[in-house]
């Protein structure tokens, strides 16, 4: 391959395929993206015949890119550039492994403008975008779920990423499905915003999972019940009665700040729902897109500067 | 990615029963008809403590119960392993008994009622003398077990995927589980849900003088710690005459076949979905009709005791206390207030 072939490649100009390399002198750089998320729908316990099984529906959000690119060389192991993307790294080199080991190693580079530790899924951003570059490289496809429980196996508990737009129930600590919702999330108007105020997120897994009461248990259910329903009949308020009512649930074991304020916010400025990154500073809240829109987002960020929440941001999930 | 799902094998009979039939009778009014409710509540309650260590196979559950919760419990103890003795009176009917006991469950009937308390006192009695003598035994206790009322998660869920948000709920009430379980996960979705519970004249649940029922399966001689006064919006009273011709009015006009308790919760959630149009009403429906076959559903026995010449009241009478009106059917805004509240007249601040 040419070097002015890999450009183009690199750049994801072209649906051209290339036969996978014959020997790994041939080797040419893969690339992936993968976007971030919002948070969470919806996060709980959920239950699964007699098995219980921690869950999360994630809320996509394009804002939020990686790219990753990855040569393979016959050096042993993965160099990774920006150093620190560790959990990039191990995910290319487990790739590899399930893989049959097309190339020992190689040199991959991690582009990104998600903010590491708010709740915007940036490490499993990286991963499912490594796995992809490790795959375009050699010419290769997993299914998703060996894709998450590769992800899993490099970063402990991963989100839902892989699964692109798709709203699927994920269990983030097995790497694996619980259930698909059948569609995409509906379209879904997005005013998002940080709670700390410092900008500060939250060390997920250094945090002990939270401990649901029964009844608690029995919730969820309730909730992914009529989730369901949301996503079956493009429903965008009923789908923001479950986000708040997940975080309503979540708020008794990892609080945010002003919480009952926001709620307040948001039946003021005619949201159909609050959600959280249940593992961040990351909240946001949700609007049906009708036509008075900008008039209920402009009053929520005056409403939200009030409590001091200057730093906002927008974007449309679903479609 | 698998979307479909496929024909469902059910590993049980309760597996596959002990889920309602969710039915649309009217735009705005929904029937959660249940074959036998207290299927769930047993179930739950035995497998939780199962989970806890409380119950293995051979263990020996005891319980009160004139009604239906001992034929649930029957059912999962014969699947378990789990030995059962049901504790009851002679409102437990003899064809009953005898089912009870062709599953395997042992059936003491207490002849006669405590001076205080009536019959639910005499069973609670007699239940603490086999406590003491079973000294490996697991007693569900279905008025103050929280599994009760949590096990009516799974019919929240139903609702909630097959309804959406539900603005009234109507159930009859006897332990609590069920209105108070599935309104509290409901009022998650819907947290302005108006619960409507059911009860009938001289039950104590909501403060009436204790006098003997002739409607059995909902009402109370005590008042059990699972009915949380502050989730009910609204309380009807319904007399004997009332459900029975609901019920067979619940046959005649949509051809649902149930029992008088279902009757009754029928009788005021078709009543306030007419008064609410624009409310979506879901009534809660516990068992079948087929126990009543010789009693409501006979012709003989219906003219014969009087109820098919006596007349029944199509709308209540409100009242502003709990105290039995001047008809059948009463009703009273309760408004999420304590027990205490309302029978000391006490206004919520």
């Amino acid at each position: 391959m040419t070097l002015f072939q890999q450009d183009i490649r690199a750049a994801g100009a072209g649906t051209l395929r290339y036969p996978a390399p014959v020997t790994p002198t041939t080797a040419r750089a893969g690339v992936s993206r993968a976007g971030g998320h919002h948070g969470e729908i919806l996060q709980g316990v959920f239950v699964n015949g007699r098995k219980l099984r921690r869950g999360l529906v994630t809320l996509p959000c394009e804002l939020m890119r990686v790219t990753a690119t990855f040569t393979p060389s016959r050096s042993g192991g993965v160099a990774v550039r920006p150093a620190w993307c560790r959990k990039a790294a191990v995910a290319a080199q487990l790739t590899l492994a399930e893989l049959g080991q097309p190339a020992t190693g190689g040199t991959l580079t991690i582009s990104s403008n998600i903010t590491p530790s708010r709740g915007f899924g940036s490490s499993t951003a990286d991963v499912t975008a490594s796995i992809g570059a490790v795959l375009d490289a050699t010419d290769r496809s997993l299914p998703h779920a060996v894709i998450a429980s590769l992800a899993v196996a490099a970063e402990k508990a991963s989100d839902s990423l892989m699964y692109g737009d798709r709203a699927v129930l994920f269990a983030h600590r097995e790497g694996s499905l619980i259930e698909d919702l059948g569609a995409c999330l509906m379209p879904i108007h997005v005013l998002g915003f940080g709670t700390s105020g410092d900008g500060h997120g939250v060390d997920t897994l250094a945090m002990p999972p939270a401990r649901y009461t029964s009844w608690e248990i029995e919730a969820f259910r309730t909730l992914l019940g009529a989730l369901r329903r949301a996503i079956r009949l493009r429903d965008a308020d009923l789908l923001g009665r479950v986000a708040t009512a997940s975080a309503k649930l979540n708020q008794l074991h990892l609080p945010i700040p002003r919480f009952a304020d926001i709620l307040t916010v948001a039946r003021n400025s005619r949201a159909v729902g609050v959600q959280v990154a249940h593992s961040g500073d990351v909240a946001g809240l949700l609007f049906a897109p009708t036509p008075s829109l900008s008039f209920c987002t402009d009053r929520a960020i005056r409403l939200l500067a009030r409590l001091g929440i200057r730093e906002t941001w927008q974007f449309r999930a679903g479609r | 990615l698998i979307t479909m799902t496929a024909a469902a094998l059910a590993g049980s009979v309760v597996d596959a029963i002990e889920l309602p039939k969710i039915i649309q009778l009217r735009p705005n009014l929904h029937a959660a008809a249940f074959g036998l409710m207290k299927l769930l509540p047993a179930r739950c309650m035995l497998d939780r403590a199962a989970d806890r260590g409380e119950l293995e196979p051979g263990s020996m559950v005891l319980e009160t119960s004139s009604g239906t919760l001992g034929l649930g419990l029957a059912m999962v103890c014969r699947l378990r392993g789990y030995r059962l003795t049901i504790v009851g009176d002679p409102a437990i009917d003899v064809r009953l008994q005898e089912h009870l006991r062709q599953i395997g469950a042992a059936v003491e009937i207490c002849q006669r009622p405590s001076a205080e308390g009536g019959y639910q006192r005499a069973r609670l009695d007699r239940l603490a003398e086999l406590r003491e003598r079973h000294p490996r035994h697991y007693v569900p206790n279905q008025y103050g077990n929280a599994d009760n009322p949590n096990s009516y998660g799974v019919v929240a869920e139903l609702l909630a995927e097959s309804i959406g948000s539900v603005d009234c709920l109507v159930g009859a009430v006897g332990s609590g589980g069920s209105t108070v379980g599935t309104s509290s996960y409901l009022r998650l979705i819907t947290p302005g849900l108006h619960l409507v519970g059911v009860d009938t004249p001289g039950s104590v649940i909501f403060g009436h003088p204790d006098r003997p029922r002739q409607l059995r399966g909902l009402g109370n001689s005590l008042v059990p710690p699972n009915v949380k006064h502050r989730e009910f919006d609204e309380v009807h009273w319904i007399g004997a005459a009332e459900a029975y011709h609901a019920a067979r009015g619940l046959l005649a006009r949509h051809c649902l076949f149930m029992g008088p308790t279902s009757g009754a919760a029928y009788l005021a959630a078709d009543w306030w979905a007419r008064n609410n149009p624009h409310a979506k009403v879901v009534v809660l429906m516990p068992d079948e009709g087929h126990r009543y076959r010789d009693t409501v559903y006979s012709e003989q026995w219906f003219h014969e005791a009087g109820f098919d010449s006596c007349s029944v009241t199509r709308a209540p009478t409100v009242v502003d206390r709990p105290e039995p009106g001047p008809s059948g059917w009463t009703s009273m805004s309760w408004r999420r207030r304590s027990l205490a509240e309302v029978l000391g007249g006490t206004v919520p601040t």
